[in-house]
């Protein structure tokens, strides 16, 4: 394995030689990304590393606009257009839901017309029945925000064993009715997650539903063979009418799996075969990016996102010589974020990041609190170390061991040298990495890590990385910040209903945390994804970075 | 009799070989920092929650306590969860992937037919390419065929496979665009698609493997044209032609079996990087994946049919001995 990588380090490092340029101009207008008229017909290919792709919505995590929202429509979905920010409206509902003067009661009603693959009604029954059986262990494994967030749902096992979840209220076919532990501004995103999809009881296998599910989106799964691939077709039941984002051009979409990420590159770059007809879910890797600028042809179908998932330097509070607030500081002024953002690619990689709220995120305010420009200010750093007087020691900085990421670290490790720290690199595979950085112990200095929101609130910039609930045990609250003023003010930003309100709490949030340091922002990450020269409409919003699936189609 | 009680000892190693092997497997993912509930948990994951998670895969056990409740489904079957949701793996259960919703067995089987497809295509290319160029520069020895063959043998064999799969790919594929970059169509659906996606592929691993058997061929030839029973045979005038097939060849046949049998068993417990280079499914692929998905109960399965496909392939060469040197079977 480990020959496999080198091996793969070397052929990128030649490709990327190879590729003469090796910083290219930014192309900052990606004159791809527009929306314009959808032609129907055509067979799109999405060429996915993945060996299999699962299809059950109860395990998925999947973003509201990818993968399985071709297949399953939920309450709510994204309506994400280029370069503006992505809205959460109605799907299956009438209306993004109605909440009580409590804040705790949310009510939605269901369109008329709807109905699954095999010309059933859709009732919500059927919407309540797939929530359930998400609480169920057999389906662990996806989004999990309403678990925490429904009453009950703490000691809720599952519809399989016999019980339902008595706060789901389905008075009638069309209206179903969520009761919560506690007020939640953000539960119209909630309901716009895989879990919240419609799954008929009756043709429920919780085995076998992800290999072959009741759809209720434009295609169904006509075969999903792991290893090769899956292959959707027209779900003749589903009224376009209905429906406000999915466009369902293409009248085939396959999922070529397992593929070689760099053969896939390679095959979008010539244009050649399936992949004139399709496009890759993964972004680009780093050492094909130089290639991709230089060729002209392969360049104008390069839809480079806007800056999105926050890559930062978790510092471990609960360590002796990190526990220094000033020390944290100067941390801050000590790191490079231009050679950290050199080793990621360059310019085209991401954009210098400030704030713990990313760009395309409502109620962001831009602020910088160590303001040293990219290079970093040494002499700060070190005045702030002397006051703080704190004895540091050899920092361990857990990464993981790309060849990517481990050039990030070294970066950080000879731009705090020029503190005299002293910075050891403990690099480990993904999911030792996840491992060591979530456990309970948490035995490192520094991590070196991103993060991206599950839906376009400032909720999932904040409380997953800083709430003090979430150290420890599997939670990302990698750099253990702990601060009660805090913990309040996210609940009360969790908790206000009133979108406008709950931004600014949100924003004085950012803030406060910053001014305590916990981490260093590094960049807000840009993805790069190329598509065949017969794909249209294929759109990246200012959140997610990711391709809009449902609206991508092929030229006539 | 003999050879009966030599195969039964054997398979009574081989049982005691592939225990040790699990338990191995067991305890080396036991003993890692990784926890494979974490990845079925869901996001956010409440400790509640990934305490259930790990009582259903059962990673909160001991790795002794996983090794002995996997041989006891072997004998009796597993079932998992309880309720409408329990899933039952039918004896002999060599394990169950919750992540691809399939007992092991079944997983193995659906991508046995690519793994062997690739195997026994390059095996064919590289056992006759490699001999004979093998035969070719023992018989020009010293000439410049002999060093050109030698040449390419030594290039074959310092070639890592997925340099050549990738190079392959680039000049078959897209410079020249003559042969399909990766993908399997089944021989019983379409045998020249079959063929016609395979033949990169098999050149790759063959180019990888062929070049020992040239080497060992050349070698073992030039060994055998040195003794004197050969030069009484030339004496006695017979024709080269005779000299080298009939006696010469003979004395290769062991040692090749031997290698061959080795060769194919490691490739049918899966061609890791050649499948993942040409998108092929097969057991290696699979293998792949669950160890990045800590998959550990095909990890342990598939880790076992590998083991047992080597020790097969093994026993089979042993066997063959008697057959093709009878001086070998007079002294078992």
């Amino acid at each position: 394995m480990k020959r496999f990588g080198l091996l793969a380090a070397t052929l990128a490092l030649g490709l990327v030689l190879t590729g003469c340029n090796a910083n290219p101009e930014l192309n900052d207008d990606s004159p791809g990304n527009t929306l314009g008229e959808t032609q129907k017909g055509g067979t799109l290919n999405i060429f996915s590393e993945d060996p299999d792709i699962d299809f059950d919505p109860g395990k998925s995590q999947g973003l509201a606009i990818t993968s399985l929202s071709l297949v399953h429509r939920r309450l709510t979905t994204w309506d994400i257009q280029p370069d503006k920010p992505g809205k959460v409206v109605p799907d299956l509902a009438t209306d993004t839901g109605t909440v009580s003067d409590d804040g705790r009661t949310w009510t939605f009603t269901l369109k008329d017309g709807l109905k699954f693959e095999n010309g059933d009604p859709i009732t919500t029954a059927d919407i309540k029945y797939g929530i359930e059986r998400s609480f169920s262990t057999e389906l662990s494994g996806g989004l999990s925000y309403h678990k925490g967030l429904i009453e009950g749902g703490d000691d809720y096992a599952g519809p399989f064993t016999g019980d339902d979840l008595e706060s789901i209220e389905t008075p009638d076919e069309k209206t179903i009715v969520f009761r919560l532990n506690s007020t939640f501004g953000d539960f119209p995103w909630i309901v716009s997650m895989p879990a919240f999809s419609p799954v008929p009881e009756g043709s429920d296998d919780p085995g076998t539903y992800g290999l072959d599910p009741v759809a209720s989106g434009p295609y169904k799964v006509e075969s999903n063979q792991s290893g090769a691939e899956a292959v959707l077709t027209r779900n003749d039941q589903w009224n376009e009418e209905t429906d406000p984002v999915r466009t369902a051009g293409p009248d085939q979409v396959v999922f070529k799996l397992g593929q070689d990420a760099s053969v896939t590159s390679q095959a979008l770059i010539s244009d050649s075969g399936d992949a004139k007809n399709g496009f890759s879910a993964s972004f680009v890797p780093a050492s094909q990016l130089a290639q991709v600028q230089n060729d002209p042809n392969a360049k104008s179908r390069l839809v480079t996102s806007g800056p999105g998932a926050l890559s930062y330097l978790a510092m471990n509070n609960e360590r002796e010589g990190l526990k220094d607030p000033k020390v944290r500081q100067a941390i801050n002024y000590a790191v490079d974020k231009n050679t950290y953002r050199i080793a990621g690619g360059g310019e085209i990689s991401g954009d210098y990041a400030t704030t713990l709220i990313t760009p395309g995120i409502p109620g962001r305010v831009d602020y910088d609190l160590y303001p040293a420009g990219p290079g970093g200010d040494v002499e700060k750093a070190k005045s702030l170390l002397a006051e703080s007087g704190a004895d540091l020691g050899t920092l361990r900085l857990l990464t993981k061991n790309s060849a990517t990421d481990v050039a990030q670290a070294e970066a950080i490790q000879q731009a705090l040298a020029r503190v005299d720290i002293t910075v050891e690199i403990r690099s480990v595979d993904t999911n030792t990495f996840s491992a060591d950085a979530t456990n309970d112990e948490g035995d490192y200095d520094l991590a070196l890590t991103s993060w991206q929101p599950d839906y376009p609130s400032a909720f999932g910039n904040i409380q997953p990385l800083f709430d003090s609930s979430q150290i420890g045990g599997g939670n990302y609250n990698i750099s253990r910040y702990s601060n009660p003023e805090v913990d309040d003010l996210i609940q009360q930003a969790t908790e206000t209903v009133d979108a406008a309100a709950a931004e600014k709490i949100w924003a004085e949030a950012d803030k406060r945390i910053m001014e305590d340091a916990p981490i260093v922002p590094l960049t807000y990450n840009r993805n790069s994804f190329l598509h065949g020269s017969n794909v249209e409409n294929f759109i990246i919003g200012e959140f997610p970075a990711y391709p809009v699936y449902f609206k991508a189609s092929l030229k006539g | 009799m003999n050879r009966v009680k030599f195969a039964a000892s054997r398979i009574l190693g081989a049982v005691v070989v592939l225990i040790i092997i699990a338990a191995a497997c067991f305890a080396i993912f036991y003993l890692m920092p990784t926890n494979p509930a974490q990845l079925s948990c869901g996001k956010p994951c409440s400790p509640e929650r990934l305490a259930e998670v790990e009582a259903y895969l059962g990673v909160d056990q001991s790795w002794w306590k996983q090794l002995f409740d996997f041989l006891a489904g072997i004998i009796g079957g597993r079932t998992f969860g309880e309720g409408a949701a329990a899933i039952h793996c039918n004896a002999p259960c060599f394990g169950y992937s919750f992540r691809l919703r399939d007992s092991v067995t079944n997983l193995i089987l659906q991508r046995l037919p690519i793994t062997v497809s690739l195997t026994l295509g390059a095996a064919v290319l590289w056992a006759i390419g490699g001999i004979a160029a093998g035969l070719i520069a023992a018989l020009r020895r010293g000439r410049f065929t002999d060093s050109a063959v030698m040449g390419a043998a030594i290039t074959g064999i310092s070639a890592p496979t997925y340099l050549l799969g990738l190079l392959g790919v680039l000049l078959f594929g897209f410079t020249l665009n003559v042969l399909p970059i990766g993908g399997y169509v089944p021989l019983t659906e379409n045998p020249l698609m079959w063929a016609f996606h395979l033949i990169l592929p098999w050149i790759v691993l063959a180019i990888a493997n062929g070049a020992i058997y040239a080497r060992l061929t050349r070698g073992q030839m030039l060994d055998v044209l040195s003794q004197d029973y050969i030069r009484t045979a030339r004496a006695k005038g017979l024709s080269e032609t005779f000299v080298v097939g009939k006696h010469g060849l003979r004395n290769l046949v062991v040692p090749l079996t031997t290698l061959f049998a080795i060769d194919i068993g490691g490739l049918l417990g899966g061609a890791v990087i050649t499948e993942k280079v040409f998108a092929l499914g097969g057991v290696g692929t699979l293998l792949l994946e669950s160890v990045s998905s800590l998959d550990i109960q095909v990890i342990v399965g598939v880790t076992l049919f590998a083991a047992a496909v080597v020790i097969v392939a093994n026993l089979l060469a042993d066997l063959s001995y008697s057959i093709l040197d009878p001086r070998i079977g007079a002294r078992a």
